[in-house]
């Protein structure tokens, strides 16, 4: 094996990082398919298939000044289910994202968003905010700020797509492109270690990726897009540093009742043990984004459908005290929700969301919530995307939007290497997507963490000022809210 | 409502709630209670429940201001003590009480059945004819003995939610189980104790301000309180199970001591013997002096009447008028 | 000529700046005047008012801008860590894109001929041939390696009379295997350099500062430059502020790099080297110009207007066609 790797597999070709010449790059291609002992050489490596790894490679391939590079992509598990994804009308998944415009912006320059099928896509331009304990409550409604509904001004605060569906776009992206990047996928890596130096060539600050199936890939740059747990993040020596916030999110699909007579809002309540949301969904159809501890979610997955139905409709309605006691109860919980609410004072829709009729079966999942960030994004030949270099608490939406966020700025700092005729692997390549991320990602998950310790208390001193603040901000003075609202449509 | 809260009567306490005596003079003290439709020309919203009245906010800080100073003039003014508690209660303790009750299974229940204490719902002959250590048995000996029913409690009107309204209106019904539960005696002193006791319980701002009127009763009383009751009311207020949680109307044939146990009560020093205790000790000293006979007598009565000391006479006095009150209130009844 | 200067300085970048503009504003420059001969370093520090400008006409016979081996081992010394991202070097690796966008600047302002205009990244359709690139004291290969990796060039020399620094060169550009088609590395001094060909574009970056005779030196290079092509350098101005920066700050107290690095006496000033130009014949009257630029802690390199009287400016002359 180590002998072996002293020969590499030398295929001129294969090292043109500029070469106007596809069947050239073909030919490379089928050379990989190959199970070789011996590493073939690609531009760039891309650890993980998920929405942000999947980003990067359709807009490495789409932006102009990256597009001639030889990119290869690694995912376990199989896309051909998603490639192969065929949506009915009648069901929509439970792992949805919500994209804000900027992300949208970008998504529109790199061609995905035409392959996004807009029927299954539901956009919102309100938000509505409160905490579980005082009822003090934010309303993001752009339409209301602005006094009515305007002609020509994109009041859209989110878009909601399902993973699956925006992973299905990006995979019919990559399909287009002339230079497609080699997908490698139902494959895990096995290892990572560093080249050798030869007659040619000195790759021994090369990444050398093994994988599952034998073969072996060097690259000029390894991108890790691998998730909280990232390998690559681990080879390259970067510690990631935060905490598990003990909760965990429960996520479901559901009907609600006729909502065609009010604007599609968003619906965020902070319960000291998490924000429960419902998000809107094309139709009739919400979901639900629910944190809060594993027992309670353990408990939630356990209850009958009318029961599990019963609880989220309580969550939006019934006080901490209710909803906590509920989660005593194994069954009944209809029929205890049904006189709770009947004492109970709460809002009509749309202040609250329309009422939940059913869940969609098999769609109740959860999924652990942490924070964490890792110190650096870049090594030598190493770059982190998305949550492989930050894991946020879903409660704002804005883990992937992050992640996207992240593949651009390091996607403009390749393509500005390359004009300036750097090495895409090295630091000075890289340091500017640092430079311009990592303050920008540290903030909001500061932010996004203080919000869940701050709405973590029942009761002291920082509930009433919590709710002061939440007034504060309500009240646009300063023009705090409209600040607030166009940041969060950039950032 | 069975209950026949007549305002126009306005039964009052000498020390608990409890509306005894009318005393119809006393009532100008304070212009609009009885009608309180008129007490504000300002805009008010429509009521939460059936005798509901909304209060705005400087109209609940003057009531709360006023029947404070009131009731701690004339502690007997058991009509402000309770227009005190529901002016205060809000808007924090009683949602947390009602909070409490609602994380309590048998509070919850209570919440939802929302059961009321009445001479209809309870019947009293049969309490009588429980065991004497029963809870239902204590209960109903302090209902004869004090002479009252349980029917004259007054309704709650200033709480604006209808559950916490409720949750003011039990803590007030219940309040003789308390009593009995304690066994502190319906004399000044034990009342003043018992409020420290609910207030370390209910966290209710009128029973913990009542703590003040330990400032108008006599020296010995007071050091008596500081030193022995007070310290027994927080403690076990504070670490006993929420009182408002218990079903009472459930637990009339259960032992009073078990049901301390269950709670986790412990019986306070018996103030009704110590005062006793104090006066006959106060006696023999006089006794000595003026009168050796009555150290061999076991009739305190007549002691009293021999040697009246001027608290006893203060007693005594005050007996006296809770019996004449007493008697109105069953003429009143009666009507 | 003045018309053509006027021209190319109006569709420059502010920061840059043309000969005409520059005729107007300053008189004839100094430099001339004084030292004509390379001063040993114990004399220069004697006397303090000694400063060595641009040389108008060699001392030396023979033609040669000569190399001066105290500034060979200092260069031996910073060898190991060239390319250490965060080592001495860093500074110069940060203004690396810089020089390529001046570089790129200066030909979109003209080129040989038969050369193929840089059309950008992805193009190139129907090129001829490819630039070729002479970068004069290439040193571990900062520049070098860069401009051998943007798609029109077709062949870069990098040229070191240090062979430790080039054997940094040399080990570094393996770990690129693109590079080894365009890229050679040969040490020498560009004296004794005999090419069998002139390039489009020669790179001075960091150089005429560490030389005994620039005006020398810089002649020697210009008889490489085929008509058209250019002269690409930058370099430090001799002020107070550089100084400051380059030798208490850089090297003395933050020790940024090794003392010794810079000889402030041997910077040569803007007006310098702009009257030197301006005085050889066939040179500068299709382009020359100048950009100053300032690193800014936490921000880079930045072209600044007018800082080239002050620190560091690149300075771009085109040999007529």
């Amino acid at each position: 094996m180590r002998r072996s790797l002293l020969h590499l597999p030398i295929k001129r070709s294969a090292w043109a990082i500029r070469t106007s010449n596809v069947a050239r790059i073909a030919a490379t291609r089928s050379f990989a398919s190959e199970a070789s002992p011996n590493p073939e050489i690609y531009d760039i490596v891309v650890v993980g298939g998920g929405p942000v790894g999947l980003t990067l490679a359709a807009s490495l391939g789409a932006a102009r000044a990256t597009s001639h590079l030889k990119v290869a992509l690694i995912e376990g598990m199989n896309l051909a289910s998603i490639r192969d994804w065929k949506p009915t009308p009648d069901y929509f998944a439970n792992r949805i994202v919500s994209l804000i415009p900027s992300t949208v912006k970008l998504l529109k320059e790199t061609g995905v968003w035409k392959h996004i099928k807009q029927e299954r896509v539901q956009s919102y331009d309100g938000m509505q905010v409160w905490d579980g304990m005082t009822d003090a409550r934010v309303e993001f409604d752009w339409n209301k700020l602005l006094g009515g509904r305007q002609e020509g001004v994109d009041t859209t605060i989110a878009h909601m797509v399902e993973n699956i569906h925006l992973s299905h776009g990006l995979l019919q992206r990559l399909e287009e492109l002339a230079v497609k990047p080699t997908m490698i996928d139902k494959t895990k890596v096995e290892k990572i270690e560093y080249g050798q130096l030869t007659e040619e060539v000195d790759m021994r600050d090369w990444p050398i990726v093994t994988l599952s199936n034998g073969q072996k890939l060097g690259a000029k740059l390894l991108i890790g897009a691998d998730g909280g747990s990232s390998p690559v993040r681990t080879f390259a020596g970067i510690e990631s540093r935060g905490w598990d916030y003990n909760r965990h999110s429960m996520v479901a699909t559901f009907k609600i009742e006729d909502d065609s007579a009010f604007p599609k809002f968003a619906y965020q309540r902070f319960l000291p043990s998490g924000p429960v949301a419902i998000l809107p969904l094309p139709g009739n159809f919400a979901n639900l984004a629910w944190s809060t501890t594993p027992e309670k979610v353990a408990h939630l997955k356990s209850l009958a459908p009318e029961d599990f139905v019963a609880m989220v409709n309580a969550a939006f309605r019934l006080s901490y005290t209710d909803i906590d006691y509920l989660h005593n109860l194994k069954s009944g919980v209809v029929e205890e929700t049904k006189w709770r609410e009947s004492v109970t004072k709460y809002p009509d829709p749309p202040t609250i969301p329309m009422r939940i009729t059913e869940v969609l079966e098999g769609t109740r999942a959860s999924f652990p919530l942490k924070m964490k960030h890792a110190d650096r994004y870049i090594g030598e030949r190493i770059a982190l995307v998305g949550d492989a270099a930050h894991t946020i608490h879903p409660m704002a939406g804005q883990g992937l939007n992050a992640g996207v966020g992240d593949v651009y700025s390091l996607v403009k700092s390749i393509a500005d290497g390359i004009s300036h005729g750097q090495d895409i692997g090295s630091s000075f390549t890289l340091e500017p997507y640092q430079s311009e991320r990592y303050l920008p990602n540290n903030a909001l998950l500061g932010f996004v963490d203080k919000l869940h310790t701050l709405y973590g208390f029942e009761s002291g001193p920082l509930v009433p000022l919590r709710s002061l603040g939440v007034e504060i901000i309500n009240q646009d003075w300063f023009g705090l809210k409209k600040f607030l609202m166009s940041q969060a449509a950039k950032s | 409502m069975a209950t026949p809260t007549s305002t126009s009567l306005a039964h009052t306490c000498t020390r608990c709630l409890r509306s005894r005596t009318p005393q119809l003079s006393r009532q100008l003290y304070l212009p609009a209670i009885s009608n309180n439709r008129t007490f504000s020309v300002l805009h008010r919203p429509p009521p939460n429940y059936p005798g509901h009245v909304p209060l705005k906010l400087p109209e609940r800080l003057f009531l709360a201001a006023g029947s404070a100073i009131i009731s701690l003039i004339d502690p007997r003014r058991g009509d402000l003590i309770a227009l005190l508690g529901e002016t205060t209660a809000q808007p924090y303790f009683i949602y947390r009480l009602r909070d409490r009750m609602l994380k309590h299974p048998t509070g919850r229940r209570i919440l939802r059945d929302r059961p009321r204490i009445t001479s209809q719902s309870l019947s009293l002959p049969y309490l009588r004819s429980l065991p004497a250590n029963t809870i239902g048995a204590t209960y109903v000996s302090w209902l004869d003995r004090e002479g009252v029913s349980p029917d004259t409690r007054s309704e709650v009107r200033y709480i604006d939610d209808a559950e916490c309204a409720y949750v003011m209106q039990r803590y007030r019904e219940c309040h003789d189980f308390y009593h009995a539960i304690t066994g502190l005696p319906i004399v000044r002193e034990g009342e003043i104790a018992l409020k420290v006791f609910e207030y370390a319980n209910t966290g209710l701002p009128m029973t913990g301000l009542s703590a003040f009127s330990t400032l108008t009763v006599k020296k010995d009383e007071r050091d008596r309180l500081l030193s022995v009751y007070f310290p027994w009311a927080i403690r076990n207020g504070w670490k006993a199970e929420s009182l408002l949680n218990v079903y009472w109307e459930e637990v009339l044939e259960k032992d009073v001591q078990e049901m301390r146990d269950q709670l986790g009560i412990e019986v306070p020093p018996d103030l009704r013997k110590t005062r006793a205790e104090i006066r006959k000790k106060r006696r023999e000293d006089k006794g000595g002096k003026v009168n050796t006979v009555a150290a061999t007598t076991t009739n305190e009565v007549v002691e009293e009447a021999m040697v009246e000391t001027e608290a006893e006479r203060e007693e005594r006095e005050q007996r006296e008028i809770e019996r004449q009150a007493m008697e109105i209130l069953e003429r009143a009844d009666r009507m | 000529m003045l018309g053509r200067t006027l021209r190319v300085g109006a569709h420059l970048s502010p920061s840059y700046r043309s000969t005409a503009l520059r005729k107007l504003s300053r008189s004839s420059p100094i430099a001339n005047a004084f030292f004509q001969q390379p001063v040993s370093r114990d004399a220069r520090h004697n006397s303090t008012s000694a400063y060595q400008g641009i040389g108008g006409s060699p001392g030396r016979p023979t033609g040669g801008g000569g190399v001066d081996p105290v500034e060979v081992s200092h260069f031996d010394a910073l060898a190991s860590s060239w390319w250490d991202a965060q080592g001495p070097s860093r500074l110069l690796h940060l203004m690396n894109p810089m020089r390529i966008d001046f570089a790129k600047h200066c030909l979109s302002m003209g080129i040989p001929v038969e050369a193929t205009t840089d059309a950008g990244e992805g193009g190139g359709e129907g090129s001829s041939r490819g630039l070729t690139v002479l970068d004069v004291g290439c040193g571990g290969g900062i520049f070098s390696e860069s401009v051998a990796r943007l798609p029109n060039t077709a062949k870069v020399i990098g040229l070191d009379p240090s062979e430790q620094v080039l054997g940094v060169a040399r080990a570094h550009a393996k770990k690129d295997p693109t590079l080894s088609e365009k890229l050679q590395y040969i040490n020498s001094s560009i004296d004794d350099y005999t090419p069998d060909h002139q390039f489009d574009l020669i790179t001075l970056f960091e150089v005429v500062e560490h030389v005994p005779y620039p005006a020398a030196f810089l002649q020697t290079c210009m008889r490489h430059v085929r008509p058209g092509g250019w002269i690409v350098l930058s370099t430090i101005a001799r002020t107070w502020s550089s100084w400051m920066t380059t030798k208490l700050i850089a090297e003395d107290l933050l020790h940024i790099v090794p003392r010794g690095t810079h000889d402030w006496y041997k910077y040569i000033n803007e007006p310098e080297m702009r009257s030197f130009f301006e005085k050889q014949h066939g040179w500068g009257s299709q382009g020359m110009l100048s950009m100053g630029c300032l690193y800014v802690p936490g921000f880079g390199w930045k072209a600044i207007k007018g800082s080239e009287d002050y620190g560091n400016y690149f300075f771009g002359v085109r040999r007529d066609l």
